[in-house]
């Protein structure tokens, strides 16, 4: 029997850390001997930063602009990263400038029709950027694109508040679809009782929190050198926090539609875990 | 790429929908703005078929559409054509702005095809893809993977030794669409062959498009339209192509198109009649130089009431095939000559190859050129011997008139000239193409 191949997208807050945690995980899925390619649906094209070494020089859209469609050929652009890690950046317009939305829909389709998603492929990852703001950012999950989503998100409120709207466009397209949540990652900020509130957040959303990913400096040193804190410290605790994230999500088995909540029950959650309590205790010391 | 284009001779992407009108019992769905089928009812002037141009099913969408979605108001539609419309296939393609805001309208038609197990395609044809010329290949790509599909058990690829697909016309933008599918059906029937004809009243229509699997190879007739079908075949069901790269129009090119057909069914293991075959070619050319030899006397007297140059616009397919035809069938000496499909670059070699192959005495410039307007502008700079023949759209006439020249309207826009059911491929074809020029030549008579 042929493998399946498995599509995931990773959506969360702006600045949470999508683009370094589906980096890392990656890492982690190719050092388990998968075939991985992953692509960048974000104007700005660092989402393969750290696995090329550097950032992507040739994007999708301004290939397509500087080349016509009819001559673009995929070595153009789909890069080779770390491990043979397939890298691909959707990229856009200028910022203020055209529709990126439609971008990552044109790019999506011409790398179908290009061949890029080869038999040998286990796993396609699309980094997309922070929420589902419009039909072209839902594009990687729509029918035939992935069916598996992780939510990148914290102990702070407003990641929570992303997740749960995030939640909301997934249930929107699991109605009609596949797609399917398949967990939280909390990318930690230190946050209070963190592990507790996001596992709590995940229950009531009907899935899991699938990994605790604890802050560490090691991953910003590995970003300035451009790397995954795989490639470079290998032998770090940070490091086998994402081999155990990598090795979950290869084993995870927990595919829900999620039940977005509503403002007040999210605050409730957010109460209970006493993080608006403590905002005011720091106010007291 | 930026520029303006004078008098575009197809529509945008969104044009296709009328290859689905001409399959018969299928329907078009519009999911675009309320524009789109009026224009192109407008360029097609007075043929747009049953529910084509703007009588098609519409979301009609607009603002509301844009900021919201429209896939509510596609279901809605959808729900609503099966009320009105007995129909056994649906086509939904999409508009620039459906597009734009990306409307996800898979997953609205896999509610019906899933819920209801509707027959329903969908296909994007926004404007700003493509043109007819290109998305014709796009529907009937659509109709392949989505419909026929599902119809494979029951049709084993290549499993009917004697059936071919024929792709060819793209319908409605070719004006002499029905005729000349017709013509190729019956010629090819003559040679043995069991003929999947796919649009027009002459075809099986959406039962007919269910055992497109089954034939054993497809014949291709188009110097680059449509080759992303006869390829999706290929992939899809190990089927063959056998191509003419221009429109077999009088006798030597229908025999030289008949011929290599049988040639080709014979690789592939067709079980034709080889002499049969051969001698249904005999006989149709027969026919046809009877017809030559009726008017001998009356050629030969007329040749000075003729035009003695011509300028044929239209697209590769016929000004190939017209310019062959004209030179060596009816003395006609083509001129300068003025592609305007807008053909990708990398076909454009082998075009001119077939062009210039068709005499070794004479050059033929050719243009590739969408740009019409410019391309009249080169005509009214040259000069010529005698009086000139323009073979072209409705827009060509006043040009003509201006360096007073006859006219005979061939492509679309086609204001000034109805076809129905006329060929101008095959044996008839080219006699329609003699009777029509000089019909021409002769009204000017007073």
């Amino acid at each position: 029997m042929a493998k399946e191949l498995r599509q995931i997208a990773i959506y969360g807050k702006g600045g949470i850390g999508k683009s370094t945690t589906t980096q890392n995980l990656t890492a982690g899925l190719v050092e388990r001997g998968n075939h991985v390619m992953v692509v960048g649906c974000d104007p700005k094209a660092d989402s393969t930063r750290l696995l090329l070494g550097g950032l992507h020089q040739k994007t999708v859209l301004d290939t397509l602009r500087d080349q016509g469609e009819d001559e673009i050929e995929l070595d153009a652009i789909l890069k080779e990263g770390f491990m043979g890690t397939k890298c691909v950046e959707s990229g856009g317009p200028e910022p203020g400038v055209g529709c990126a939305g439609r971008g990552i829909i044109t790019s999506i389709g011409l790398l179908e029709r290009l061949g890029a998603y080869t038999e040998d492929l286990d796993y396609v990852f699309y980094d997309v950027l922070g929420d589902v703001v419009c039909g072209g950012f839902a594009m990687p999950i729509r029918e035939g694109k992935a069916k598996e989503i992780y939510i990148v998100a914290s102990g702070e409120m407003m990641a929570l508040y992303a997740a749960n709207n995030i939640s909301k466009g997934i249930a929107r397209y699991a109605r009609q679809g596949g797609v399917r949540l398949g967990g939280i990652i909390c990318n930690s900020r230190n946050v209070d009782r963190e592990a507790e509130l996001v596992r709590a957040f995940a229950k009531e959303l009907g899935t899991q929190m699938i990994h605790f990913v604890p802050r560490d400096n090691d991953v910003q040193r590995a970003e300035i050198r451009k790397k995954t804190v795989i490639q470079h410290f290998p032998q770090s605790r940070q490091a086998d926090e994402y081999r155990a994230l990598a090795e979950k999500i290869e084993q995870n088995d927990m595919f829900v539609i999620p039940k977005p909540m509503t403002q007040e029950r999210l605050e409730e959650i957010l109460f209970e875990y006493g993080l608006m309590e403590n905002v005011e205790a720091d106010y007291r010391i | 790429m930026a520029g303006l284009i004078e008098q575009e001779r197809y529509t945008c992407a969104i044009g296709a929908l009328q290859t689905v009108v001409a399959i018969p019992r299928a329907v078009p769905i519009l999911h675009s703005g309320p524009g789109c089928g009026v224009m192109i009812k407008g360029f097609f002037e007075r043929s747009a078929g049953y529910a084509g141009g703007e009588t098609a099913p519409c979301t009609n969408f607009s603002e509301k559409e844009v900021v919201f979605g429209g896939t509510d108001r596609l279901r809605n539609i959808i729900k609503n054509t099966y009320k009105v419309l007995d129909t056994d296939l649906q086509v939904v393609v999409t508009g620039c702005t459906a597009g734009i805001v990306g409307d996800d309208v898979a997953s609205v038609t896999d509610e019906f095809l899933y819920e209801e197990d509707r027959p329903i395609v969908h296909v994007e044809t926004s404007g700003f893809k493509s043109n007819n010329y290109v998305s014709h290949s796009a529907v009937v790509n659509a109709i392949i993977d989505q419909y026929v599909s599902r119809f494979e058990q029951e049709n084993p690829s290549r499993s009917e030794k004697n059936l071919v697909n024929v792709i060819a016309s793209i319908p409605y933008q070719d004006q002499f669409w029905k005729g000349n599918l017709k013509e190729y059906k019956r010629l090819l029937e003559g040679l043995g062959l069991k003929v999947n004809i796919l649009f027009g009243p002459h075809s099986g229509g959406v039962k007919e498009w269910q055992t497109i699997p089954k034939a054993n190879f497809n014949v291709f007739v188009s110097p680059w339209y449509g080759e992303p079908i006869v390829k999706n075949l290929q992939r899809r069901y190990g089927q063959p192509y056998y191509k003419f790269g221009y429109l077999p129009i009088g006798a030597n090119e229908t025999t030289k198109f008949l011929n290599g057909v049988v040639d080709f069914a014979l690789e592939q293991g067709a079980e034709i009649d080889e002499k049969k075959a051969r001698a249904f070619i005999a006989e149709e050319e027969k026919a046809y130089y009877e017809e030559l030899d009726n008017l001998a006397t009356f050629l030969l007297e007329f040749r000075y009431g003729l035009p003695s140059y011509v300028h044929i616009l239209h697209d590769a397919g016929y000004v190939t095939g017209l310019t062959k035809f004209l030179l060596h069938e009816t003395g006609l000496v083509p001129k300068e000559q003025f592609i305007v499909d807008n053909i990708p670059a990398k076909y454009q070699a082998q075009v001119a190859a077939d062009i210039k192959e068709t005499s070794d005495k004479r050059e033929i410039p050719v243009y590739f050129d969408p740009d019409a307007g410019a391309m009249q502008d080169i005509i009214r700079g040259l000069k010529h011997k005698g009086r000139g023949l323009i073979l072209g759209s409705g827009w060509d006439k006043e040009l003509a008139a201006e360096i007073n020249a006859d006219f005979l309207s061939i492509a679309c826009p086609t204001p000034y000239r109805i076809v129905l059911t006329t060929n101008y491929v095959g044996y008839t074809g080219g006699l329609r193409v003699i009777e029509d020029i000089y019909n021409t030549a002769l009204a000017t008579y007073k």
